[in-house]
């Protein structure tokens, strides 16, 4: 490690906590440019004395390397889309159908959302925002602002949520270019099969337990701890609507015919109807079809358009780029090797702090840590350093993935749960708590014992024809079952605490979050190592350092606190 | 002064002059509230155009490089699963595509790229399936055409020859220029 790796990954973590926690007051824009700026001008200076010109005139081309066009230009396929169907009125049809789908006996309206919320997984396009920004403006029809009046303001907060959890998760095990395709190429090295999708139902089935959780911890904790921070109004009592006349929504034969062209644009995507086309391009080809038969002019498309968190965005991967430049992420990965030398910790519970890292740093898009950080891990196993062996690496990667996937949800700079927060009407930060809590105590844990009885031995060997025996599958549902009761049980009790006061609530998330965290990390050790009581207290305490970090990084207040009080 | 506290709104998210972040909904968050700073205005301005500049350069320097594919890219690093079905080794050829992208010549040779005999193994892993052998070849010749013209470092060739990560194609014009410039 050089001291101006240390120095910069040391730069970049501060200034972000400082503007997490409010202490430096600017656009995190512009704070993300200076950073970058600062940062490569020390690079600049330490390559200008030991490395001379031609690598200092390489910096630039090394940081922009690290902008990743593809969740930029997602955003923007998606926000087009969305605009598209706006102006075409394919809501509107959309809204005739979900009314029609509510009223049939065995869905209802519980069923509708529940299918609705899941959509982003079932579609798992390579990035949650396309859906997100087509999806969010029809999920906010539900409230009373949004013309269908039939879901409270609690159930519109709960819905969006996990919907937007679900989104923000779903590039992971996404087959057309998903994050996790990063993991399953370095497994590749060992386990042959696994670029056919080794990491896709582990992370599969921690999101869909871990959406589930969410919206529980939206509905009891989130909405107790910040009760004034979302403007979305109540559901308009029947009993005051009786003497008003609501027009049902209707939709023309232009609104239906885009909201199937959108439907078919997605389906092309994730079945590669059309062979293997960028998303983007199918999706922005619909779009501009959809324009064509509603006659919309430009001018109404653009206004959908938004830039402020892809300015984010880009301001976040220049800020990595000009960290990788200065050897930023070697630091890291040299800080966690030393971790693992502590007896208290060992590899297992350096694991446990690792798994969580995107988490405990969430940026705007997860491929930016995760190009990094997946070969770290990958040199942890037996190609590298020996620390664990193929199999544990794949349990390790599974936990990873997941959690680094969901990163992008409660990242502020930019990230993708901005967008959830915006449609509920939310000041910044608000889900913030329960989507890192999820991720780290509920989808690193499930990822991790899939991988582990579910899915190790399926990709183990193509020959073996392996598949998990009954005993595997019924342990998998029994420690699963435990570790979802378990955060439940966390969640409703901080929830009764919260209902008492907000301090008192606040006090004990923190606490939730530390056993959970404890838990989460014993229950990853337990996946790697079985029954070894050592390693198993190693990863609990490993998670309780990961959680303790995470919880010190949720805000306790969303609005800055009143002048008066200060003084 | 009642009546202005009564005007004034209660929370951020009450001001609608603050920028739009989906249609019909306003961006209050505490970073990018624009009201708060007027201070920095000219600083945030600054930031927003040196962002935007970044992603025009970004996106034009592939046009121009003549590798225009690259942008496609999602750099989910699928090809990765190549793994040895490369015949001479490679195992991170996402590292090669978006280093072509962004005329990043170092990166290019610390991945391999000038080991790449072109065979398109990888191609069939790409999700898009982008023509990643003519990708790397272009990228081949303009990495030959920097390291003549001293847009690369010394030690960063000498590394790439040292550790075998220049081809047979190569080997030559590499060991020439190397001989050149220590002589
Ligand atoms: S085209 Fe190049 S990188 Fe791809 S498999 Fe062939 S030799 Fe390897
Ligand atoms: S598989 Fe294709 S799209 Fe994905 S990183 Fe590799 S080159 Fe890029």
């Amino acid at each position: 490690m050089t001291w101006l790796g240390a120095l910069t990954l040391l730069l970049f973590v501060g200034v972000m906590v400082l503007t997490l926690l409010r202490k430096i007051n600017m656009p995190v824009q512009t704070v993300l440019v200076i950073t970058t700026l600062v940062i490569l001008a020390l690079g600049a200076a330490h390559r200008a004395v030991f490395d001379g010109l031609p690598a200092v005139l390489a910096m630039p081309n090394e940081a922009m390397g690290w902008i990743i066009l593809h969740p930029i230009t997602a955003l923007l396929a998606g926000l087009f889309m969305a605009g598209a169907l706006q102006i075409s009125g394919g809501f509107e049809a959309f809204k005739v159908l979900i009314m029609a789908l509510q009223r049939v006996p065995i869905i209802g309206l519980a069923g509708t959302l529940v299918i609705l919320i899941q959509v982003p997984m079932i579609a798992s396009l390579p990035c949650g925002r396309i859906i997100a920004a087509a999806l969010l403006p029809l999920l906010f029809a539900f409230s009373a602002e949004g013309g269908m009046n039939v879901l409270t303001r609690t159930q519109m907060i709960v819905l969006i949520g996990a919907f937007s959890r679900n989104a923000f998760g779903s590039c992971g095990p996404s087959p057309i270019g998903g994050v996790g395709q990063i993991g399953e190429g370095f497994l590749g090295a060992h386990f042959d099969a696994a670029a056919a999708g080794m990491l896709r139902a582990p992370q599969a089935f921690a999101l869909m337990l871990g959406t589930a959780v969410t919206a529980l911890f939206l509905k009891f904790i989130t909405q107790r701890l910040y009760p004034d921070d979302v403007t979305l109004r109540d559901r308009i009592a029947d009993t005051e609507m009786a003497g008003r006349k609501v027009e049902p929504p209707k939709a023309t034969l232009v609104g239906y015919a885009s909201l199937v062209i959108f439907v078919f644009a997605l389906l092309a995507s994730v079945f590669e109807l059309f062979g293997k086309l960028p998303v983007q391009t199918v999706l922005a080809g619909a779009a501009v079809l959809i324009v064509i038969i509603s006659r919309a002019g430009i001018r109404d498309l653009m206004a959908g358009i938004i830039l402020l968190p892809v300015a984010a965005m880009i301001a976040g991967f220049l800020a990595a780029g000009a960290l990788a430049a200065t050897g930023g992420f070697d630091a890291l990965g040299v800080v966690l090797s030393a971790l693992s030398k502590f007896p208290l910790l060992g590899v297992a519970g350096m694991l446990a702090i690792f798994v969580q890292i995107q988490t405990i740093l969430p940026l705007s898009c997860s491929r930016i840590l995760t190009a990094a950080l997946v070969p770290v891990l990958y040199q942890f196993g037996p190609a590298g350093f020996n620390f664990i062996t193929w199999d544990q690496l794949a349990i390790a990667m599974a936990a990873y993935i997941i959690n680094a996937t969901t990163s992008c949800g409660p990242s502020p700079l930019g990230g993708g749960g901005m967008m959830g927060e915006g449609q509920m009407r939310a000041e910044s930060g608000y889900i913030k708590g329960a989507y890192v809590f999820t991720s780290m105590a509920v989808m690193a844990p499930l990822a991790a014992l899939y991988m582990r009885f579910a899915n190790l031995g399926l990709f183990r060997s193509q020959s073996e024809m392996f598949y998990p025996s009954a005993s595997d599958m019924l342990q998998l549902a029994l420690y699963a079952a435990v570790v979802v009761v378990a955060t439940i049980v966390g969640t409703l009790f901080i929830g009764r605490k919260a209902s008492i006061s907000i301090a008192s609530g606040q006090r004990w998330q923190r606490v939730g979050f530390l056993a959970l965290g404890a838990f989460a990390g014993a229950v990853l050790s337990f996946s790697l190592y079985g029954l070894a009581g050592l390693e198993i207290m190693q990863g609990a305490v490993g998670g309780a350092l990961a959680a303790l970090v995470i919880s010190l990084m949720v805000p306790s207040r969303l609005t800055p606190a009143p002048r008066e009080a200060k003084s | 002064m009642a009546s202005q506290k009564k005007d004034k709104p209660e929370h951020k998210r009450d001001r609608l002059q603050q920028p739009l972040v989906m249609p019909g909904i306003h961006r209050y968050q505490f970073f990018s509230d624009i009201s708060d700073r007027p201070l920095t205005k000219n600083l945030n301005r600054a930031a927003m155009l040196a962002i935007g500049t970044a992603l025009a350069v970004d996106a034009l320097k592939p046009l121009i490089g003549g590798v225009p594919q690259t942008l496609y890219c999602y750099e989910c690093r699928a090809c990765y699963g190549t793994q040895d079905r490369c015949p001479v080794g490679i195992g991170l050829q996402a590292e090669l595509t978006v280093s072509a992208r962004v005329a990043d010549y170092e990166r290019f040779l610390r991945a391999g790229g000038l080991k790449c005999v072109r065979c398109g193994n990888c191609r069939s892993f790409c999700v898009v399936n982008l023509d990643l052998p003519r990708i790397y070849s272009t990228m081949q010749q303009r990495t030959i055409a920097a390291m003549q013209r001293g847009a690369i470092r010394r030690q960063a060739i000498q590394h790439a020859y040292d550790d075998g990560l220049v081809g047979r194609q190569f080997i030559d014009r590499v060991a020439q220029w190397l001989e050149q410039e220590s002589g």
